[in-house]
C-alpha cells in the first residue's frame, strides 16, 4: 500500500514533468503518430503495377507482337520503349527509365511455325531485388502462357483433342496453394514490420529521455525524493505512465494495421496484444539498462538510437535469419524485436497454434526482468552528483 | 576596388576563423564525433555483416509422398538438387507436415498424391500440390522458384520421352516439349545478392541522416549555450553569413571526405559490392550529394535549441526515407504524391543516382537529372541555411546586449 502510494507520488510528478516539456509530448505522442500515418500512407497502394521495361523485337510478326502484348498484360509490367537495338536498351537502364529488356530474336515465327526451337531473352536489373522479382515472375508467366499455347495448336495439329494436348504437354502440373499471404500482398510484409520499429525507436527515446533529463537538469534527487527513497517506486513511477501511452499507441498502429493496411489477423489477438506489451517493456527495461551504465543523456541516446535502429536488419524479416552467418544468427537474439516479429507472424498471418508463440513470449520476458539487475546502479547514478549536468 | 578587396580579404579571415571554430567543436565532443565520423564506419560494417551472406539457400522444406515409387522418388531428388532448398523431413501425412511448418521446421510442403506413377504412365496429367509460405518474402520467392522449375524440368523430361517412344526424332521433340526457350539474365546483381541490393542505398541514407543528426547536435549545443557568436570574428559587430555556411559545410565536407574514401574504397572491396563506377562521375556525385546533405543539415541544425533535440527528432525518419528513395519498397507502389514529396530530400536521388553510377556504371550524362536536382537542393537550402544562421546569431548577438 505504502509502496503505490509513493509510485502513485512519482507518476503524479512525471505527468507534471510532461506536461510542462513539450518535446516530451512530441516524443510520446505526435511523433509515433505522424511516423504511423506515414506508413499507413506509404502502404496504402499495396502492390507495384505497371513497372516500366523494353521491348526489343526483331522479328516484327503477329506471334512477336503477340508475346509483347500479353508481357504488356501483365499485371507488374508496363512496355514503356519499343528498342531499335541493345544498346539503347542498356543506355535507357542505365537512365533508370527501364527495369528490364525483353529480347525476341529475328525468324520467331518462322522457327514456330516450322517446329524450330527458339529464344526468349529477358535481362532483368538486379539493382532493386523487389522489382526484379515481380518483373521476373510476371514475364516468366506470361512467355510460359505463350509457349503453352503455341505447343497445344502443334498437338492440335497432330490430331489430338485439347485435353490430350494439355496432359500431353504439361504432364506434370501443380496446383500451387501460397499460404498465409494469398495475394502475395507486399505491404503485408512491410506494414507488420515498420509500424513496430517506429513504436519501439520512440519507446527507447522517450524512456531515456525521460531518465535522462533528471541526470542532465540535475533533478535526480527531487525524483528519488518524491519516491521516499524507493528506487523500484521511483522507477515504476516513471515508466508506467509512458508504458500505458506506448501501449494505446500499439493499439492505434494494430488498428490500422488491420482496419487501414487491411492485413489479415488469423491468429489469437490476445497473444498479439500481450506480446506487445512486453515488447514494449523490454525495450522500457533496456532503456533504463543504458541510461543507468551511461549516467549520461545524450551518450544514452546514441547508443539506444543506434541499438534500435539496428533491430529492423536482425529481425529476418526482409532477409532472413536463417540465410546470416551463425555469428549474426546469434547477434538477432539480442533484440526483442526478433521475437516479437515471430509473434506477429505465427499469429497475424500464419494463424499458428499458440503454443508456437509461448517460446517468443517466454524471451520477451527475460528481456523485461535481465536488465533490472541494473538497479542498484540506477540509485547510485541518482544520488550521486559526479553523475549530473552532464551534456 | 580597394573596397571589393577589403571585402574579400574580410570574407577570408571570417571563413579561416569560422573553419578553426568548426573543427573545435566537432572534435571537442566526442557525442558529435561519434555520430559525424565513427556512425558512417560501424554502420556500414554491421549491415554488410548482417548481409554478409548475400543469398538464402537450402531452405528446409517437407514432402508428402503419398504414391512412394521410384516416379515419386524421382521427382523429390530434383528438389533436393537444386541450390534453393532441401527435403529435410518426409512427414506421413498433411496433418505432421502442417505441425512442422507452425514450428518453423519447414518453410513449404509438395503433396505427391497416390496416383502420380499411375497417371503419368497412363498419358494423362498427374497433379502436385505445393504449398509455399508467403509470410516471409525472399523465403516464399527462393521455395516457389525451385519448386515450379523441378516440376517443370520433370514434366518436360517425361513428355521428350513420349514423344520419342511415338517415334518423334530428337529435335522435333525438342521443338514440341520447349518451343521457345526462355532464359532471364539477372543484370548488374548476378546472384540477387540481398547486400548488393540494399547496401549502396543504405549508405549514402546514413551519410545523410549522420549529417543530419551531427550538425543538428552541434547547432544545438551552440543554441542551448548561446555558442553561436563565436561564429563572429572578435570585435566585429556586423557579420555576413555567407562565409560562415560556405566555411562550416566545406569542414564536414572535408571530414566525410576521409571516411567515404574508406567506405567507397575499402568497405566496398571487403565485402566484394559492384565497383562500376568511373571513379571522376563518381567524385562529382559525392561531392554534389555532400553539398545537398551538408546544407540541408546546416539549415535544419538552425532549429534546434537543445543539443539532444536533432537525435530524437530525426532518428525514426531513416527508414520513412529510405522507402521514399524507392528502393526497398517499389517506387510504382508508392502514392504518387508522397514520392513527389520525397524529392525534397537530397537521398532521394542521391540513392538513385549513386547506384546507377556504382553498380550499373552509368556516364555523367545518364545520371544528369540527379545532378541538376541536387545541385538546385544545394541552393535552396544553402539560402535557407544562411537565413536561419542570420536568424539564430543575430538573436543571440540581441540577447546578449540586452543582457549587458
Amino acid at each position: 500500500m505504502e509502496f503505490l502510494r509513493k509510485t502513485g507520488a512519482v507518476a503524479r510528478r512525471e505527468l507534471s514533468r510532461i506536461a510542462r516539456q513539450p518535446m516530451y509530448v512530441v516524443l510520446l505522442l505526435v511523433m509515433p503518430l505522424v511516423s504511423f500515418v506515414f506508413f499507413a500512407l506509404l502502404f496504402n497502394k499495396g502492390v507495384a503495377r505497371d513497372i516500366p521495361i523494353a521491348i526489343l523485337d526483331e522479328d516484327h510478326t503477329a506471334l512477336s507482337r503477340k508475346v509483347a502484348q500479353m508481357i504488356e498484360d501483365t499485371p507488374t509490367a508496363l512496355v514503356a520503349y519499343d528498342l531499335q537495338d541493345m544498346e539503347q536498351g542498356e543506355r535507357l537502364m542505365r537512365e533508370g527509365k527501364i527495369m528490364a529488356i525483353v529480347h525476341i530474336p529475328d525468324f520467331f515465327e518462322k522457327n514456330i511455325l516450322s517446329n524450330r526451337q527458339t529464344r526468349i531473352e529477358n535481362y532483368v536489373s538486379g539493382t532493386n531485388i523487389t522489382v526484379n522479382g515481380l518483373l521476373s515472375k510476371d514475364i516468366q508467366t506470361a512467355v510460359t502462357t505463350f509457349t503453352a499455347g503455341v505447343q497445344i495448336q502443334l498437338l492440335t495439329k497432330q490430331g489430338l483433342t485439347e485435353r490430350q494436348a494439355m496432359a500431353q504437354l504439361m504432364p506434370v502440373r501443380f496446383s500451387r496453394h501460397v499460404l498465409f499471404n494469398p495475394y502475395i500482398n507486399y505491404s503485408y510484409y512491410l506494414s507488420p514490420s515498420f509500424m513496430p520499429m517506429m513504436l519501439l525507436i520512440f519507446v527507447v527515446l522517450v524512456t531515456i529521455f525521460s531518465i535522462g533529463s533528471e541526470l542532465k537538469y540535475a533533478t535526480a534527487r527531487e525524483w528519488l525524493r518524491t519516491a521516499d527513497d524507493s528506487i523500484w517506486a521511483a522507477l515504476l513511477g516513471k515508466t508506467l505512465p509512458i508504458a500505458l501511452t506506448m501501449f494505446l499507441l500499439s493499439l492505434a498502429m494494430l488498428l490500422i494495421i488491420f482496419k487501414v493496411v487491411g492485413t489479415p489477423l488469423n491468429g489469437s489477438l490476445t497473444v498479439i496484444l500481450l506480446g506487445t506489451l512486453l515488447f514494449i517493456l523490454s525495450y522500457q527495461s533496456i532503456s533504463v539498462l543504458i541510461v543507468s551504465l551511461m549516467a549520461n543523456m545524450r551518450l544514452s541516446l546514441s547508443l539506444g538510437g543506434g541499438y534500435s535502429v539496428l533491430a529492423f536488419t536482425f529481425s529476418g524479416l526482409t532477409f532472413p535469419v536463417m540465410a546470416m552467418w551463425p555469428a549474426m544468427r546469434a547477434v538477432s537474439k539480442l533484440f526483442p524485436f526478433t521475437y516479437y516479429t515471430d509473434i506477429f507472424v505465427d499469429q497475424m498471418l500464419r494463424g499458428a497454434p499458440v503454443r508456437c508463440s509461448l517460446p517468443d513470449l517466454g524471451c520477451l520476458a527475460l528481456f523485461v526482468v535481465l536488465p533490472l539487475l541494473c538497479m542498484p546502479r540506477l540509485r547510485q547514478v541518482c544520488t550521486e552528483e559526479k553523475f549530473w549536468g552532464r551534456l | 576596388m580597394s573596397r571589393l578587396s577589403k571585402q574579400l580579404k574580410s570574407y577570408g579571415q571570417q571563413f579561416a576563423s569560422v573553419v578553426r571554430n568548426e573543427y573545435r567543436a566537432i572534435f571537442t565532443d566526442d557525442g558529435a564525433l561519434l555520430i559525424l565520423v565513427f556512425a558512417l564506419i560501424i554502420y556500414a560494417t554491421v549491415y554488410s555483416l548482417a548481409y554478409g551472406s548475400q543469398v538464402l539457400r537450402n531452405v528446409p522444406i517437407g514432402v508428402v509422398d503419398e504414391c512412394r515409387t521410384p516416379t515419386s522418388r524421382s521427382l523429390i531428388d530434383t528438389f533436393d538438387a537444386g541450390p534453393n532448398t532441401y527435403v529435410a523431413y518426409e512427414p506421413t501425412d498433411m496433418a505432421e507436415a502442417e505441425r512442422m511448418f507452425y514450428d518453423r521446421d519447414i518453410y513449404g510442403i509438395v503433396y505427391i498424391p497416390d496416383d502420380y506413377e499411375k497417371r503419368l504412365y497412363g498419358g494423362e496429367q498427374a497433379v502436385v500440390a505445393i504449398y509455399c509460405d508467403a509470410s516471409y518474402f525472399l523465403m516464399y520467392r527462393q521455395v516457389f522458384q525451385e519448386l515450379v522449375t523441378s516440376i517443370g524440368a520433370t514434366g518436360a523430361m517425361v513428355e521428350f520421352q513420349r514423344l520419342i517412344a511415338k517415334g518423334a526424332n530428337i529435335p522435333q521433340a525438342q521443338a514440341t516439349t520447349q518451343p521457345v526457350i526462355y532464359q532471364s539474365h539477372n543484370l548488374f546483381n548476378p546472384y540477387l545478392g540481398y547486400g548488393t541490393f540494399v547496401m549502396p542505398a543504405v549508405i549514402l541514407l546514413i551519410i545523410q541522416q549522420t549529417l543530419l543528426i551531427g550538425i543538428g547536435m552541434i547547432g544545438g549545443t551552440w543554441r542551448e549555450h548561446g555558442l553561436y557568436h563565436r561564429l563572429c570574428p572578435a570585435g566585429r559587430r556586423r557579420m555576413s553569413t555567407l562565409p560562415i555556411v560556405v566555411g562550416r559545410s566545406l569542414v564536414y565536407a572535408s571530414i566525410y571526405a576521409v571516411t567515404c574514401t574508406y567506405i567507397l574504397g575499402l568497405h566496398y572491396r571487403l565485402f566484394h559490392y559492384p565497383m562500376k563506377g568511373d571513379t571522376g562521375v563518381l567524385l562529382l556525385f559525392m561531392a554534389v550529394y555532400l553539398a545537398a546533405c551538408i546544407t540541408l543539415s546546416i539549415a535544419v541544425s538552425t532549429l534546434f535549441r537543445k543539443r539532444e533535440n536533432s537525435l530524437l527528432l530525426l532518428l525514426w525518419t531513416s527508414i520513412p526515407l529510405l522507402m521514399l528513395s524507392g528502393v526497398s519498397f517499389p517506387r510504382e507502389g508508392i502514392p504518387d504524391w508522397l514520392f513527389s514529396l520525397g524529392q525534397i530530400v537530397p537521398s532521394s536521388h542521391g540513392v538513385n543516382g549513386f547506384i546507377r553510377i556504382q553498380s550499373m556504371g552509368a556516364s555523367l550524362s545518364e545520371v544528369f537529372d540527379e545532378i541538376k536536382a541536387l545541385c538546385i537542393l544545394t541552393v535552396v537550402y544553402g539560402g535557407l541555411a544562411c537565413i536561419g544562421t542570420h536568424q539564430v546569431i543575430s538573436r543571440e548577438l540581441n540577447q546578449r546586449t540586452g543582457a549587458n
